[in-house]
């Protein structure tokens, strides 16, 4: 089957489909428009340092940031902001700058920055997603380019220091979480019945915070206190990724399905055959039972004679 | 500043009505400021104008340096300071005058939202144009940042800043991008702020809040900036309510105090 839409990005795990948010906010915006998309889980690839996953590869082109992925599914007519007004539109925008100003400094640091969290848990887990000898490379440049990233947009010039802006991006985070929860309030999703791109988003940034394990925890115990942006992420990981909750994509479990039927199929066969050979076995011609007196054989020829009779 | 700094400034900031010598200070507005930095000026003037709090804007070339933060513009109140729009917004809550008290939970988060927007979008597309953009930046920005300063000492603060943006540009993924996309970028920001403004005279109908202040800023200061292409001016003009927005704030708070700041010449 062709799948002319293939999306490359780093694999799941926690109950999440993906690990990395901007690969979940794709995944989840395919879901929600309806777009085929098939999941390849990368895992030898210098793009991930520079920040090009995910990307999407038809067969013309090859997309790679989150905006321009969702834009191009939005050209292919996979749109879930069909039933937007512009105004609710002009709002996803102002949101989704709200998350990337607020929340992600501080998400960013909670993966990658904090040294408790990054050696115990995000460094492995990327590490056992990578072959030797990238490994020990790209964990720590995708951490350098993390701190980069918050010292340049929150620090001060000239002199960087990462202790006087964590405060600031987790104060700022925490606000941004009760911003949205506000903004959520007792809704299904954030624009009505349906899902959304902001929705996405939301969900692509929240799900990771919310599901991976730290042993640092300040943001995670915040977000745990907004129930309904919780319910909000449970909601979509029960009721569109249901079936990669074990961490296998759909396409992972269509092939294991063709496998089980490729293997119950060879067990048929092989039962097929023993039963002929079995009924080989009974319809030849049988010999006339020994009559024990004109014969006269020792018992003990007796026995491996039937014995020989019996064996194939 | 650090979270018991700022509790301790908005504690004694509480203690003071707001004074009369309040300065606000930024670059020199003839020949050194540039757009992003004026659209920053141009912001909490209109936003102390709102409040109705009197401020007197002073030009340094040192101003850059003066700020606690690094950025223009900052208030000298009292005996503090203040930068940047947002913690000023703040301050000014503090002593006890907010434009944005009527608004309820969910309109103030869509506020902050759209704040953000401008900032992301418009602020980065304002850096971007002025610092990397070759001939932007050979015409105008090199000329204008180091000019009170004496040769070669223009040169290197010049190039110094250059270096800078760009790696914050790197860092946000903006280095990649090409002008025309900028240019997209912006017109999607101004779509999205004239569709939320639609027919309403303010943001948030009737009053004016600091989104206002902050969204008349940045595009008076583009529509009346001249550069060396027009393109950013012209993605603002598509959009005619986003003009008369403009025009009423200048009218409305600008006029009446004989500030005719609608004919800045950047060279």
């Amino acid at each position: 089957m062709a799948a002319p839409l293939e999306l490359s990005c780093w694999g799941g795990g926690w109950g999440l489909p993906s690990v990395h948010s901007e690969s979940l906010v794709v995944m989840a915006y395919a879901k929600f428009s309806g777009a085929p998309l098939k999941v390849n889980v990368i895992d030898n690839t210098w793009r991930g340092s520079r920040g090009d996953v995910p990307i999407l590869t038809t067969e013309d082109n090859i997309v790679s940031q989150p905006a321009k992925i969702l834009n191009f599914l939005r050209k292919q007519k996979y749109n879930a902001d069909y039933e937007l007004s512009a105004k609710q539109g002009a709002d996803t925008l102002a949101y989704i700058a709200l998350i990337e100003e607020k929340l992600l400094p501080a998400v960013l640091h909670t993966f990658w920055v904090e040294s408790d969290n990054y050696f115990t848990v995000t460094k492995p887990w990327f590490a056992s997603q990578i072959p030797f000898p990238l490994s020990l490379i790209l964990p720590g440049r995708m951490s350098k380019g993390a701190l980069n990233r918050i010292l340049l947009t929150r620090g001060e010039p000239p002199l960087y220091h990462l202790r006087e802006v964590e405060a600031q991006i987790y104060r700022d985070a925490k606000e941004c979480l009760n911003l949205l929860s506000n903004r959520l309030g007792t809704s299904q999703f954030f624009f009505g019945d349906t899902p959304s791109t902001l929705d996405a988003y939301v969900f692509g940034f929240l799900a990771p915070l919310y599901k991976v394990h730290f042993p640092k925890v300040q943001l995670q115990e915040h977000l745990k206190q907004l129930s309904n942006l919780c319910r909000f992420c449970d909601d979509i990981l029960n009721s569109y990724f249901r079936l990669s909750l074990g961490g296998i994509s759909p396409a992972g479990q269509e092939t294991v399905d063709a496998n089980l039927q490729k293997l119950t199929q060879l067990v048929n066969k092989e039962s097929n055959l023993i039963e002929k050979m079995d009924d080989n076995l009974r319809q030849s011609p049988q010999l006339p039972p020994r009559k024990l007196p004109t014969l006269k054989l020792t018992p003990a020829e007796e026995e491996s004679n039937s014995l020989q009779r019996l064996s194939p | 500043m650090s979270l018991v700094a700022e509790a301790f400034v908005s504690q004694i900031a509480a203690a003071e009505p707001w004074p009369e010598n309040a300065t606000l200070y930024q670059q020199l507005k003839g020949e050194q400021i540039l757009l992003s930095d004026n659209a920053g000026s141009l912001a909490v003037q209109a936003f102390l104008q709102m409040c109705n709090l009197p401020i007197k804007v002073v030009c340094r070339a040192n101003a850059e340096y003066m700020s606690p933060s690094g950025k223009v513009p900052f208030i000298h109140v009292g005996n503090q300071v203040v930068s940047e729009l947002g913690p000023i917004v703040q301050f000014v809550k503090a002593k006890g005058h907010s434009l944005s008290d009527g608004l309820d939970e969910v309109q103030k988060a869509e506020m902050k939202a759209y704040m953000e927007l401008v900032n992301n979008m418009l602020l980065t597309a304002e850096l971007y144009l002025q610092w990397c953009d070759e001939a932007t930046v050979g015409e105008i920005t090199h000329a204008r940042y180091g000019s009170p300063y004496p040769w070669p000492l223009n040169h290197i603060l010049a190039y110094q800043k250059q270096w800078e943006v760009k790696r914050k540009m790197k860092a946000i993924g903006w280095g990649n991008k090409t002008l025309d996309q900028v240019l997209e970028d912006v017109d999607q920001c101004c779509q999205a702020l004239s569709q939320r403004l639609g027919t309403q005279p303010y943001f948030f109908n009737k009053q004016p809040t600091e989104l206002d202040a902050l969204v008349f800023g940045h595009l008076f200061t583009i529509l009346t900036t001249q550069l060396t292409n027009d393109e950013l001016c012209e993605k603002v003009k598509n959009y005619s309510n986003l003009l008369a927005f403009c025009r009423r704030i200048e009218q409305r708070y600008f006029e009446d105090r004989g500030k005719g700041s609608s004919s800045i010449r950047s060279s």
